[in-house]
């Protein structure tokens, strides 16, 4: 079988800093936190039922990121350079480049750590006409049959359907292999194809700005941690609180 | 101008058409109760995503606003994917002039906000709204979705209780209560206050220590009651952006560097475990 998996090379959120009334993105990139996830799920189909598992992403093709999910299993990634898209232009870029591979199962991390669209994965599903299952938890295949269970927050939905399908995964699915430094090693000689595209989005970024939530910020330092609950108490019951 | 409104859930339903009301007399509502927030009300008998995703794509929107849960979001996105228009999730506000949209959304896991600019057709996702919308007389049809291709076979919903989406006071635990056992004295804490419990991804979705139903943050709840008491969370953006609509937050963390002491009203710098023992005993103490 086809697997295709859309990865984003990110700024590491957690290094990303406040500078007044800038967002200081100068961070190292990594890949998308449950981008790996998707990755590992495919890499495991994969090994379990045969056939291929191919990697695309769109925008920053930081080298680094790239190796490390072909180190991790993925036969082969497509690196498509672009203008700067939004949600519609990024799935265009992907639909577009992933027709011609006729993927059985195309699986996306359920959402990045820089935009946070949660759009791209349901927005590829109906450009290719295919059935779409987000928020996947576990995922399992019985020859084009599948079943998978997602996670809504207040209920949980077991769900079938059959392939080709594209699904997005969090990271309560699996855990994301370390790959060996023999696989980081013959990674370097796995097939990596850059394309081109552009297009005009139609949703454009004016301005991003820090958002920022004026807390009081108090610190109640104590030894004795009585002490300092019954001050807590007293600041809350100020407040009109308890 | 026409804006269909959208949500699995009603809070979202109601902020979605209170945002719709700023906007157009011309609101249309889908929803699976008969609610009166828009002139026309699509009532569906299910909760089917495929047959929603066809139904919305044919209502001939200019704007289309969802809720923010997760099956809101899946169905936004995809109904912009199958009309192939502009997608802007979590908006927290929103301007229209002729066929122009700009509007303000979170980004980079909510720790800053993008103004953008777009045109309609346009598929929305609303994060926050103030205000209620009001109520005006709809006028209802019936609608029986198709069914899809995906079929549900089983629907298992989390655990009753109070929720943290609706308490005045919620207790939320981080990773930094140590263990499954711990949780509960947050739970006794939560109990004497009155409140719920809630909990960060890493709790509730990796360790299973709270069930994924009360998880707050950016993929889970977005949470606004009048005190929010973080308990050994450490504060990654993604929870930050769940509870930044509380009043007033009290973070307890041993590490006084933890992000979360930027983002408390209060700061008690010490054990999780042990301010529950101390707050619970003392807040038993006042109620006599």
């Amino acid at each position: 079988m086809n697997i295709v998996v859309g990865f984003k090379v990110v700024p590491d959120e957690s290094l990303i800093r406040v500078s007044e009334h800038k967002l200081l993105l100068d961070v190292p990139l990594k890949l998308n936190t449950y981008d790996k996830n998707a990755i590992e799920e495919a890499v495991s189909l994969k090994e379990r039922n045969g056939g291929r598992a191919m990697g695309i992403t769109v925008g920053a093709g930081d080298r680094k990121a790239i190796r490390e999910a072909l180190a991790m299993g993925l036969d082969e990634v497509i690196v498509v350079k672009s203008n700067d898209l939004d949600v519609y232009g990024t799935s265009m870029a992907i639909s577009e480049n992933v027709r011609g591979l006729s993927p059985d199962l195309i699986i996306f991390g359920e959402q990045t750590v820089d935009s946070g669209t949660t759009g791209v994965p349901g927005y590829v599903a109906e450009l290719l006409g295919m059935p779409f299952v987000s928020n996947v938890r576990s995922f399992s295949l019985e020859g084009k049959k599948f079943v998978a269970e997602r996670g809504m927050v207040s209920y949980s939905e077991k769900v079938e359907g059959e392939l080709p399908a594209v699904i997005s995964v969090g990271g309560e699915i699996n855990t994301p292999r370390i790959p060996s430094v023999k696989q980081i090693m013959e990674s370097s000689k796995k097939p990596v194809k850059e394309v081109n595209f552009s297009l005009e989005t139609k949703v454009k970024i004016k301005d991003v700005k820090p958002l920022v939530v004026k807390r009081k910020r108090v610190v109640i330092k104590e030894g004795d941690m009585g002490k300092a609950v019954d001050k807590l108490i007293e600041l809350l019951r100020s407040e009109g609180l308890l | 101008m026409k804006v269909v409104v959208f949500s699995e859930a009603l809070q979202f339903f109601k902020m979605a058409s209170a945002l719709a009301q700023s906007l157009t007399e011309d609101t249309v509502g889908v929803f699976t109760q008969k609610v009166n927030f828009t002139r026309k009300l699509y009532l569906v008998d299910k909760v089917d995503e495929d047959g929603l995703v066809d139904f919305l794509s044919s209502t001939n929107f200019d704007l289309l606003v969802t809720g923010n849960v997760r099956r809101d979001r899946a169905i936004a996105s995809r109904v912009a994917g199958r009309l192939k228009v502009g997608y802007v999730p979590d908006v927290t506000s929103i301007k229209l002039e002729g066929n122009k949209v700009s509007a303000t959304r979170l980004a980079y896991s909510g720790i800053a906000t993008a103004e953008v600019e777009s045109s309609t057709p346009l598929v929305i996702t609303v994060s926050s709204f103030p205000g209620e919308p009001k109520e005006v007389e709809a006028e209802v049809v019936r609608v029986e979705l198709k069914e899809g291709k995906v079929r549900v076979l089983e629907v298992k919903r989390s655990s009753g209780g109070l929720s943290p989406a609706t308490a005045q006071i919620v207790v939320g635990v981080g990773r930094g209560i140590g263990s499954k056992e711990n949780v509960s004295y947050a739970q006794e804490l939560a109990s004497v206050l009155g409140g719920a419990v809630a909990g960060t991804r890493p709790v509730c979705a990796e360790l299973g220590w709270l069930p994924e139903d009360v998880q707050v943050g950016l993929s889970g709840l977005r949470i606004r009651p009048r005190l929010y008491l973080a308990l050994g969370v450490s504060g990654q953006p993604q929870h930050i952006a769940g509870i930044r609509d509380s009043k007033v937050v009290v973070a307890v963390n041993k590490d006084e560097n933890a992000p979360i002491a930027e983002n408390a009203d209060y700061f008690v710098a010490g054990d999780a475990v042990e301010f529950c023992k101390v707050f619970t005993e003392k807040i038993l103490k006042l109620k006599g």
